[in-house]
């Protein structure tokens, strides 16, 4: 009798041990569910699919509350009849309705033991004739809660009617807890979604309202430069010698400031989209030789000397010329302006489809930090260095955009303390401008 | 014997410019400049106020703003260069920004030339010599 005894227990243990292997295979799957699906909707189903399977119910749904007009709106199903579904779908279940409208409300489990038999219980008419067809006499509502803050509910169905055991409760809280997350998790990330869109706009305004301002900017400085040029050149008759000197430092600063605002011009066209490339046949040389007929007597000026090393007979290219002659002026300019002693040295030839142009100084090198940064807005290796050596740290960043539109990439190589090799790539023939990068 | 009025060119009177420029202070820089080098400027602020001067004071040169409010600088280079007494005027643009695309605009709305703004008034003595010699 005694091992009668034995073995029974024995063999309610191993069925319960085998039941909770099952949950937790279930739970474990639920859990990856939430975690790697962003999709709701799947998530939801595969949550109400194994608490329908684990506790042994008929059937079950899981609402989404929407907090503003106080209803639940059905989410997922599983193995509930698609007429149930369309009855739910078409008039959501409001607060203090039915099992879930009470299990919301009381923010508890709510069970109706029988459907024909509760007083309670209140429901549309359309819902409990469509209960009462498909023969369901009990249900299980479990609210899921944030907090205090009802996001949804879990409920079950049964065509049997009597109270729900503990265990199955316990059970279908669990599932509760993790459709909360998700319900969580999805309302995030449409807000993050929301956000970044938002953002974008607010981006564009900025990109925009840059553009407008530099060009508003640059309508009276034409004045200053104007006019400093008719002094300069005497039109308004002979300057003192002083005077004369004031008009040049005038006329410096005024390129000065013009030079910048053509900068921040440049990078908001980009920001917002509006730079188009002309697209034509060049010649790299022809490139390489233009930007070093601007930059000689500023090497000369320093002691620097200028190598030039483009190899022989090299395709035509396609791109836009200018704007390549842009970046490799910004290249050799920085190169002259931050190297005082040695030479720089300036390579161009073709590696397979593309055009690789470097520039290598023996300037005082850049970190591996600031490596990292200088090809963002507003960045120089060395901020103290700004001041120093002028420029709006805006730059590399046109080069950068300008050489990603070509559908190409610029890098740095450097030693600290001993000298930068800056390089760009771009496709020899670019028939299309790539999107923004 | 030359009549009086007749479309003869007389060398010693000024070239005469018109200036299609919506900006008083560049249109005084201008002023100051072309006067200066000789030239007789003749002046219009807005596009349409800009074809009817060139219509009756038959220019030797125009200068011409792009942006410019109501018919633009491209709308005004077409009106004029599409009759054909006032088309063998030269037209030097004026555009905005060198790297916006508008020289290339202007040129393709006819314009014989274009300097980019802010226009050095050296640079721009220089180009109208090109075409007045």
């Amino acid at each position: 009798v005694e091992n009668v005894r034995l073995f029974q227990e024995l063999e309610a243990r191993t069925r319960e041990l085998a039941h909770s292997v099952e949950e937790l295979q279930a739970l474990s799957e639920v859990g990856r569910a939430v975690s790697s699906t962003v999709d709701l909707q799947t998530v939801l189903a595969t949550i109400v699919a194994r608490a329908v399977q684990l506790s042994g119910t008929s059937g079950g749904v899981v609402y989404e509350y929407d907090e503003a007009t106080q209803e639940f709106q059905l989410r997922a199903s599983h193995r509930i009849e698609q007429e149930l579904v369309e009855v739910l779908q078409a008039r959501p279940v409001r607060l203090g309705e039915g099992a879930t409208g009470l299990a919301g409300l009381r923010r508890v489990p709510v069970e109706v033991p029988d459907t024909r038999e509760d007083r309670e219980f209140q429901i549309t008419q359309l819902a409990r004739t469509t209960l009462n067809q498909l023969g369901y006499r009990s249900i299980l509502g479990i609210p899921l809660l944030l907090e205090q803050r009802i996001m949804g509910a879990l409920t079950v169905f049964r065509r049997e009617t009597g109270s729900f055991p503990s265990e199955i409760v316990n059970l279908l809280q669990t599932f509760a807890t993790q459709s909360t997350i998700a319900i969580h998790n999805a309302r995030l990330f449409r807000e993050i979604e929301a956000k970044g869109r938002e953002l974008e706009v607010a981006s564009r305004h900025k990109s925009q309202f840059l553009a407008n301002m530099s060009h508003e900017l640059r309508t009276p400085l034409n004045a200053i430069l104007g006019y400093t040029e008719l002094l300069n050149d005497g039109i308004y008759g002979d300057l003192p010698q002083k005077a004369g000197d004031v008009m040049t430092r005038i006329d410096r600063s005024g390129k000065h400031l013009l030079g910048l605002i053509n900068d921040v011009l440049d990078l908001s066209k980009i920001e917002a989209g509006q730079l188009e490339l002309t697209l034509a046949d060049y010649s790299l040389q022809e490139i390489v030789h233009a930007v070093l007929t601007q930059v000689e007597a500023l090497a000369s000026e320093k002691g620097l000397t200028l190598h030039v090393n483009v190899a022989p007979s090299l395709p035509p290219g396609r791109g836009d010329e200018r704007r390549l002659a842009q970046v490799l002026l910004n290249l050799v300019g920085n190169a002259i302006k931050f190297t005082d002693v040695g030479s720089v040295r300036i390579a161009a030839y073709r590696d397979g489809d593309a055009f690789v142009v470097s520039v290598t100084d023996t300037g005082p090198g850049i970190t591996e930090a600031d490596r990292q940064r200088i090809f963002e807005e507003f960045q120089q290796a060395d901020s103290s260095s700004t001041r120093k050596k002028g420029g709006t740290g805006l730059g590399l960043s046109i080069a950068k955009r300008i050489v990603e539109l070509h559908g190409g990439r610029i890098w740095v190589e450097s030693t600290f303390g001993r000298g930068s090799t800056f390089s760009f790539q771009v496709p020899v023939r670019v028939e299309r401008q790539a999107a923004r990068g | 014997l030359i009549e009086p009025g007749a479309d003869v060119e007389e060398p010693d009177v000024a070239k005469r410019i018109l200036v299609i420029e919506d900006h008083e202070e560049n249109r005084r820089i201008m002023r100051d400049l072309l006067t200066h080098a000789g030239y007789e400027m003749l002046e219009a602020v807005t596009g349409e106020d800009g074809i009817v001067a060139a219509g009756l004071e038959r220019p030797d040169l125009i200068l011409m703003d792009i942006q410019l409010p109501g018919l633009d600088g491209y709308d005004t280079t077409r009106r004029i260069k599409a009759d054909p007494a006032l088309r063998p005027i030269p037209i030097i643009a004026v555009t905005s920004y060198a790297l916006s695309g508008d020289d290339q605009k202007a040129l393709a709305a006819g314009c014989d030339a274009y300097v980019t703004k802010p226009f050095s008034p050296r640079a721009l003595l220089g180009k109208i010599r090109e075409f007045l010699g």
